[in-house]
């Protein structure tokens, strides 16, 4: 038997999900997903981050196989998401933005549902659940109809139904999406948990930088269906420089004459203003303050606060995708409309 | 693999309908008022029933009729659930397992009738006790073996219309075009003698005019070979092209975007 070398094969194998120049192209003619090319290892936590209509939603769906790609191949646990779907179905936890427990059955009974679903054979389908329960800490309540539970219990038994088959890749669309801040918390240790326990994969998409910053290995910023950057947390922040300075003046009247100084500056990597106050991405920020004092003398502003803080997410975020308001501008509205209606499907 | 996935979505469906037991008398209500007021209404009509062959009063000739009412409109507003199952995700959670999505659409279905043949057998239950006979009490297992075949038939209508609606407003827009019409143009409150030509004609294309007819024959216990088995052969083409067109658009409708 010959053997036959299959560079793409051979490569989408190795990596838990892997894109190729993926398209999809509405009947609306509206360009969800453009020519995006990622590549997640096996046992990665991956971020997919965006703002609300960047095509995060419709890159999810293609590869949970609930869509075709216009153009473009997608690999997920190395099987192709258009020809080889019932595989990749078997290899994917799916846990949806918005909670599918069956509010009427208990949470064991959801489970149970998850489980055959699943096709987990039923000698070992009752210590999975029980051992899913204690993980997620809702064993005591498990007999209880899910329509008693809070909105974070819910969340709890989504992430143990997308688990309960050990899947390889594990999709988690907006865990925390709506969540109170201990929840949140509470919902970023269990992923964590999981992740040490079953070495999975997980493709992850949020709009919760902080969210972004705690678990991923590697994120990617989408905006307009286009990948922007990708790379570890650390890596995007430093790219920014180390450190950002903070400052706020007294007058208008001289802000772009200071401004266009500091912007000479070798050290400063990127500078912003917001009225009075302007931030100055820098990569040494003891030696640049002196020097914005300095400017400012000459230029006879008074500076009325000064700080230096360590970049975030946050600020790589806006860097990439603007400061704009996506609600505020006509032109988004249709694509705004159209991730609100998958939202409400997903 | 298949059956054991129609099984499940079948086991899912009919868990939930035993926690959402509430309705379940509120829509025995209707029923009941047919056979009680139009029952009674009409009870003068009964030398004209009985001008066709029919022997017993008019309550026994429109039982039959109201039992298949319950069927058609259980079985036909039970694929609802397809909406919201798509709108609350747990259609997204079934269509990325691996399980078929036919077998979907099958075990709603097979929910869908057992849940009308338990309805139907209240009414029945409701008919028997109001003084309705049945010649052979045991006439009431092949009785419901005809409204379980006959609803599934019905709800694959209902998961069609469904799977191709995006509202709540279009399904039942469309459901209660369909849903009277098919009950008026059948012989379920008047014999088929005695209708127009041209209504009677219609009404024999309609499958629950065989339904009614069977149930009828299997009640009065005045049981003819030829009828029976031309009833039998129309209800199971019917069953067979309704499972078939079903699960083939539910197919075809999941893969798009809702």
């Amino acid at each position: 038997m010959v053997a036959i070398y299959n560079p793409e094969i051979a490569c989408s194998l190795l990596n838990a999900v892997e894109t190729q120049s993926l398209s999809k192209i509405y009947p609306n003619r509206l360009k969800a997903v453009d020519e995006i090319s990622i590549k997640i290892e096996n046992g990665e936590i991956f971020g997919f981050l965006g703002p609300n209509g960047a095509g995060k939603s419709t890159t999810i769906m293609i590869l949970t196989t609930l869509l075709k790609p216009t153009s473009g191949k997608a690999f997920v646990a190395g099987f192709d998401v258009v020809t080889q779907a019932k595989n990749v179905r078997h290899n994917i936890g799916y846990v949806q933005q918005d909670s599918t427990v069956d509010e009427y059955l208990t949470g064991r009974e959801n489970l149970e549902l998850q489980a055959k679903l699943n096709h987990i054979p039923k000698d070992i389908m009752e210590k999975r659940i029980g051992d899913i329960l204690g993980i997620v800490e809702l064993a005591d309540r498990q007999d209880e109809p899910a329509v008693t539970y809070s909105g974070g219990m819910r969340k709890r038994l989504d992430i143990a139904g997308g688990l309960l088959h050990r899947p390889k890749v594990l999709f988690l669309d907006e865990p925390t999406l709506g969540l109170d801040i201990q929840t949140r918390y509470k919902i970023w240790d269990y992923i964590k948990k999981i992740h040490d326990e079953f070495g999975m994969s997980i493709f992850l998409t949020t709009h919760y930088m902080e969210e972004a910053d705690k678990l991923c290995d590697n994120i990617s910023i989408i905006d307009h269906g286009r990948i922007k950057v990708t790379g570890s947390p650390k890596n995007l922040k430093s790219s920014l420089g180390n450190e950002v300075v903070l400052f706020e003046i007294d007058s208008e009247i001289k802000l772009d004459k200071l401004v266009f100084e500091i912007r000479k500056i070798l050290t400063v990597k990127e500078i912003s203003t917001d009225g009075l106050a302007v931030t100055v991405f820098t990569t040494s920020g003891d030696q640049l303050i002196p020097q914005i004092f300095q400017h400012a003398s000459n230029l006879g502003v008074k500076i009325e606060t000064i700080s230096l803080t360590k970049p975030t997410l946050d600020d790589v975020f806006l860097s990439y995708t603007g400061r704009e308001l996506r609600e505020d501008n006509g032109k988004y509205d249709r694509k705004k409309e159209r991730e609100r209606i998958r939202k409400i499907r997903a | 693999m298949m059956l054991s996935d129609t099984y499940t979505i079948f086991w899912r469906e009919m868990k939930r309908y035993r926690k959402s037991r509430s309705g379940v008398l509120i829509r025995l209500i209707q029923p009941a008022i047919w056979i009680i007021v139009i029952g009674n209404t009409f009870a003068s009509t009964k030398p004209l029933i009985q001008s066709v062959g029919f022997s017993g009063s008019y309550i026994e000739f429109m039982a039959p009729g109201v039992i298949m009412l319950t069927a058609i409109f259980t079985s036909i507003f039970g694929g609802v659930n397809t909406l919201w199952d798509r709108r609350y995700g747990f259609m997204n959670k079934a269509l990325t397992s691996p399980i078929s999505r036919s077998s979907i659409a099958l075990g709603k279905m097979l929910a869908i009738s057992l849940i009308s043949a338990m309805q139907s057998s209240l009414i029945l239950g409701i008919a028997l006790a109001l003084g309705v006979s049945i010649t052979n009490l045991l006439m009431v297992i092949p009785i419901m073996l005809i409204v379980i075949a006959f609803s599934l038939g019905f709800s694959g209508i209902s998961v069609v219309v469904a799977a191709t609606s995006k509202s709540q407003e279009t399904f039942w827009g469309v459901i209660n075009f369909l849903g009277m019409p098919l009950f008026m143009l059948s012989p379920a409150l008047f014999p088929l003698e005695l209708l127009p030509n041209w209504l009677a004609f219609v009404a024999k294309l309609n499958p629950v005019t065989y339904s009614v007819l069977l149930i009828r024959e299997m009640m009065s216990g005045k049981i003819q070979a030829f009828s029976v088995a031309l009833d039998i052969a129309v209800i199971c083409g019917f069953v067979v092209v309704m499972v078939a067109l079903a699960s083939y658009v539910f197919t075809r409708e999941v893969n798009k975007p809702f």
